[in-house]
């Protein structure tokens, strides 16, 4: 779900601080609306309008298969503990939720996000709470990074096929959380050189 | 350019990385040769201020990089051995625009200073593309923009030609040489800073070697030996 700011769609026109609301409202509305009829209409509406202005999202929704992979268990398990009712609610409001979202990621550069965070970061800056920029270049960096983390994973498989090593939880997740770690320093190094932050060298 | 080492030390985890050193640097162009683990990377990034001296002071361009390091940094881009690390956001118009945004630019200003970097190092092609679709040449080109665009006075870059294919490294290489900013070359890639008027040989955490090139590559050949 990188985002990709290329399209002209209507909604990529959108600035994206109402993007950022209009995925806070319509969380709130779906996590308000109990009746599986209502989330029905409304994932439908969501389901619909993507496919008109932005059919590349449906694309990278589908594609986020670990996220529906998620989804899809829990509403297993709320058929279960809830019954099948509940879980049709909870596949909807997640469903729906994740799909606006990816359409917001996807119709969003990482620097609109970052300028628009920052922007709203503002006010905490004023009460001397948090650095807006920084709480703007995190966010930005984490959104950056999901591509990043995905093709260390690939590596990580591709390194044990080509060993032939079999693929266990333990063998995948450390390599990845060391190279992860090194990757964050290098990219803390290049935000230093370039005097993105203006803060403070190290002293070994 | 004005680069001042004044009995400067660098140590990491307690082990002295590069010993006590005193020179200054006024060329337009150095380079910077040694074997692995000599002090070179050590050497040019106490230079901008990425890392600080552990005894003595590194002075840039009159801004002692202790006390004034945002402005040694202003003064110099530097370009890391893998320079596809540096490129923090995916597009490359909006990474470079990233480096301008603490300038506070209007964004036609900004607009106009990114493709301006862009044209001077002849990738303006690649304004709107995801940095990681690019090939490795222009992935260095494309970091050397961002650097450029800062308007830095001097630019370090750290083996600009390591994995480069013979194309790519010379393109890098004329890029280097049209440059008018100062610029610092660490590289194992004689080559690349056989004309230079200064290069530095490191080995073993100390300067062994400073003076023209040829006399210096030669004294590296010896010693590599």
């Amino acid at each position: 779900m990188i985002p990709d700011a290329k399209g002209d769609s209507p909604i990529h026109r959108v600035p994206p601080g109402a993007k950022l609301l209009a995925l806070f409202a319509l969380s709130v509305l779906l996590f308000t609306l109990t009746s599986p009829v209502a989330l029905s209409w409304l994932s439908g509406a969501i389901v619909a309008a993507t496919l008109l202005c932005c059919r590349a999202a449906l694309v990278q929704w589908l594609k986020a298969w670990p996220l529906l992979l998620t989804i899809a268990a829990l509403g297993i398990w709320t058929v279960f503990a809830r019954g099948p009712e509940a879980a049709t609610i909870v596949l909807l409001r997640l469903g729906s939720l994740s799909l606006f979202a990816t359409v917001v990621t996807v119709t969003t550069s990482v620097g609109q996000f970052i300028d628009t965070i920052t922007r709203i970061a503002h006010p905490l800056e004023r009460l001397g709470i948090a650095n807006a920029r920084d709480i703007g270049l995190a966010i930005g960096l984490v959104i950056r990074f999901v591509p990043e983390i995905r093709a260390r994973y690939r590596n990580v498989v591709d390194a044990h096929r080509a060993r032939g090593l079999k693929l266990r939880p333990s063998t995948i997740i450390v390599p990845m959380v060391i190279s992860t770690i090194l990757c964050a320093d290098e990219i803390a190094n290049a935000i230093d050189a370039r005097n993105i932050r203006g803060t403070p060298s190290k002293r070994n | 350019m004005d680069i001042v080492f004044d009995q400067a030390e660098a140590t990491f985890d307690r082990r002295v990385v590069l010993k006590p050193l005193s020179l200054r640097l006024t060329e337009r162009r150095i380079g910077i040769i040694g074997l692995n683990g000599s002090g070179k990377s050590t050497f040019a990034r106490l230079i901008n201020g990425l890392l600080l001296p552990s005894a003595g002071r590194v002075v840039t361009n009159g801004h002692d990089t202790a006390t004034h390091a945002a402005q040694a940094r202003a003064a110099v881009g530097y370009i890391f051995q893998n320079p596809a690390s540096q490129i923090v956001l995916p597009l490359v118009r909006e990474d470079i625009a990233l480096g301008l945004q603490s300038r506070r630019l209007a964004k036609a200003d900004a607009d106009r200073a990114v493709a301006g970097a862009l044209e001077r190092v002849g990738i303006a092609h690649l304004l709107e593309r995801r940095a990681h679709e690019l090939s490795g040449g222009e992935v260095q080109l494309a970091a050397l923009a961002a650097v450029l665009a800062t308007s830095p006075d001097i630019v370090i870059m750290d083996e600009p030609t390591n994995q480069l294919d013979l194309r790519n490294r010379n393109l890098i290489e004329q890029t280097i040489h049209a440059l008018d900013e100062n610029v610092i070359v660490v590289s194992h890639d004689l080559a690349l800073v056989s004309g230079f008027p200064r290069v530095l040989l490191f080995h073993e955490g100390t300067l062994a070697h400073d003076g023209p090139a040829e006399e210096t590559i030669d004294r590296y050949l010896k010693l590599a030996a």
